[in-house]
């Protein structure tokens, strides 16, 4: 029996069906959203999975989780298929999803956790224990007697979160569980995370914040429309693509020598250059390069007499390599 | 058993602290309509008598008390249909069916769970009703209590039965309204709660044989109208082989059906 939640091969195509006429009609090729993923997710590590909108998290999550059925290949959690034996894989998995209701409006937050721990079947001693150290780790003791309709957002999403994990999970599948949140409440969340992954949690972790998964995850999958595209840990990743510097610079006014000195610059490092004017009409640089270029621009810039308005850099970033790897076009322009 | 239980704990929790009176107020005045009109028309067009036909169809004479039973029979068993048929579709549209299926839970305690709370709910509306048609000038004799007690049971199985091949439907559609004003129509018509099936044209008849409400209204009938001496045993093993046949079809169908509404939502 192996341990983790391992997906082979796993495929899912939604029927895509279009209105013709009066009737409809299913599309000539639906188009899959998830196409030959084979991860796994290991106890006791959060591992993260990105990819830009639409790439097929959401719709892998749902899978792992028994609410979606896999097109095509297997999952199995600690060794129990999740088709087969989903009940069993019920017990020991839970979701939290940024964005998604999930609990009771019209139920306070002890009576939603009451609730679900009834449905994950938690005997009534541990229950009762246990809700209120959710209530305190999410900090909703005070308004744990109000009905949900009443909470703010990110009090509700606390609630989501304690929700996820009402059975003690032994795998959490975490879908952008940050989102809505304010910066103390999301910093105490990663750092619950992290807890409960160095407790043996086998987490997983989608999200659209970078440092967030920097911070976190010790290995990450990067998918594209549906397929693996690169995995690693989050260094190793950005250290995939052509890291670049990037080195913005605005003159106070237009001067063509200084251009010329730019350009032959650009040619002598090969760095890419590109050229325009701000909202201003003011000339417009774009640098890049492996190296940090910034010294030698402005010495350029000085010995032909320009004025520096503005100047920045930017380092390489996951984010940057995320891009790269994700949707090369998008890079390219 | 703790499913049920939490799940008639829950769903009363939240119909105490939000109960649509505009709901009870709706039903209640389509039963005391029912009978206001029946009584309109026995006085003013049957001159205060049944035909023959009605009291050989009923072996009794007494309409009013038919049509009484029969309106409070009727709103139990839209009441009913309403709640539990409609327990799932509403989870759907609240956002929260997803965090119902993501739990080892298993359906039918939950949804016995919603009947459990449901039964308590209606028993109530049924009441004041009865109580407003004796207020009306209706009087019903005293029921036989073990017969009235069969009647219950065959009622809440053949509303169960119904209601979970219902929440199939509604999941899969996507739709409570259509879906379940088409069923109380038909059941309206040809259930017998206002007239007996005797009166329908032979196909309808046979619709109506079909649903096991139809069935357990004769065991409510034999319980309730004086003079009409028929055995109530027969129509309660049908009722309850009906009930149960339809609920054993709903489970089946049920799985896929919430597949389907998630296919759905999954979009969103
Ligand atoms: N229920 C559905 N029916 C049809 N297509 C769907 C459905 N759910 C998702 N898709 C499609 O599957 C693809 C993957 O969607 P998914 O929600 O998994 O993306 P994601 O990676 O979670 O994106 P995001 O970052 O926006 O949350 C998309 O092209 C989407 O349109
Ligand atoms: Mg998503």
């Amino acid at each position: 029996m192996s341990t983790g939640i391992v997906t082979t091969d796993l495929r899912k195509t939604f029927p895509v069906r279009r209105w013709q006429g009066w009737r409809r009609r299913p599309a000539a090729a639906p188009v899959p959203a998830v196409d030959g993923l084979s991860l796994r997710i290991p106890p006791g590590q959060v591992t993260g999975l990105l990819g830009l909108n639409g790439a097929g998290k959401t719709t892998t999550i749902r899978i792992l989780s028994t609410l979606l059925r896999p097109s095509g290949g297997t999952v199995s959690v600690d060794g129990l298929d999740v088709v087969e034996h989903a009940r069993e894989v019920r017990r020991r998995i839970n979701v939290i999803s940024g964005g998604e209701r999930m609990v009771y409006d019209r139920l306070t937050a002890r009576e939603n956790l009451w609730y679900f721990g009834q449905l994950y079947d938690v005997p009534r001693a541990r229950l009762r224990v246990r809700i209120g150290e959710l209530l305190d780790l999410v900090g909703l003791t005070e308004a744990a007697r109000l009905p949900v309709e009443r909470y703010s957002r990110g009090m509700r999403q606390r609630l989501v979160i304690a929700r996820g994990l009402i059975n003690d999970p032994a795998y959490l599948l975490l879908d952008e569980p940050t989102l809505g949140l304010d910066a103390p409440i999301a910093h105490q969340l990663r750092a619950l995370i992290a807890q409960l992954a160095a407790d043996g949690v086998g987490v997983l972790l989608t999200s659209h914040y970078l440092a967030e998964v920097e911070q976190l995850c010790r290995h990450v999958y990067l998918i594209a429309r549906g397929s693996l595209v690169a995995q690693g840990s989050p260094a190793q990743l950005a250290g995939q693509t052509v890291r670049r510097h990037t080195v913005r610079l605005v003159l106070a006014e237009a001067d063509p020598s200084v251009t010329a000195a730019l350009r032959a610059l650009a040619v002598r490092h090969d760095a890419e250059l590109t050229v325009d004017v701000d909202d201003e009409g003011r000339p417009r640089f774009a640098l890049r390069h492996p190296e940090d270029l910034v010294g030698a621009v402005v010495t350029a810039v000085v010995q032909q007499g320009g004025a520096v308005a503005g100047l920045t850099v930017t380092p390489p970033t996951l984010e940057d390599a995320i891009l790269a790897l994700a949707d090369p076009a998008a890079v390219a322009r | 058993m703790s499913v049920m239980g939490a799940t008639f704990v829950r769903n009363w929790r939240i119909t105490v602290r939000a109960y649509p009176w505009t709901y009870f107020v709706g039903t209640l005045a389509t039963g005391v309509l029912t009978i206001g009109v029946s009584m309109l028309a026995y006085r003013a067009i049957g001159g205060g008598r049944v035909g023959a036909s009605f009291t050989a169809a009923t072996g009794s004479a007494d309409y009013l008390g038919y049509v009484t039973i029969g309106a409070a029979a009727l709103t139990f068993t839209t009441r009913m249909v309403l709640w539990v048929a409609k327990a799932q579709i509403t989870e759907y549209r609240e956002g929260t069916l997803e965090s119902q299926l993501l739990t080892p839970a298993r359906r039918l305690p939950y949804l016995l769970g919603v009947t459990a709370q449901a039964l308590s709910t209606t028993a109530v509306e049924i009441t004041v009703l009865v109580a407003v048609a004796g207020v009306l000038g209706v009087r019903l004799s005293v029921p036989e209590p073990l017969t009235l007690l069969a009647a219950t049971v065959a009622a809440t199985v053949a509303v169960v039965g119904m209601s979970v091949p219902l929440s199939a439907l509604m999941l899969a559609a996507g739709e409570a309204h259509i879906t379940q004003n088409t069923l109380f129509t038909a059941m309206a018509l040809l259930c017998g709660f206002t007239f007996p099936t005797s009166y329908l044209p032979q196909a309808a008849r046979w619709l109506g044989e079909a649903l096991p409400v139809t069935w357990a209204l004769r065991v409510l009938r034999a319980a309730t109208l004086p003079g009409a001496d028929v055995d109530p045993w027969p129509a309660f093993a049908v009722c309850l082989l009906l009930g149960g046949a339809y609920l054993l079809v709903g489970l089946s169908i049920l799985k896929p059906a919430e597949r389907r509404a998630l296919h759905r939502s999954a979009r969103a």
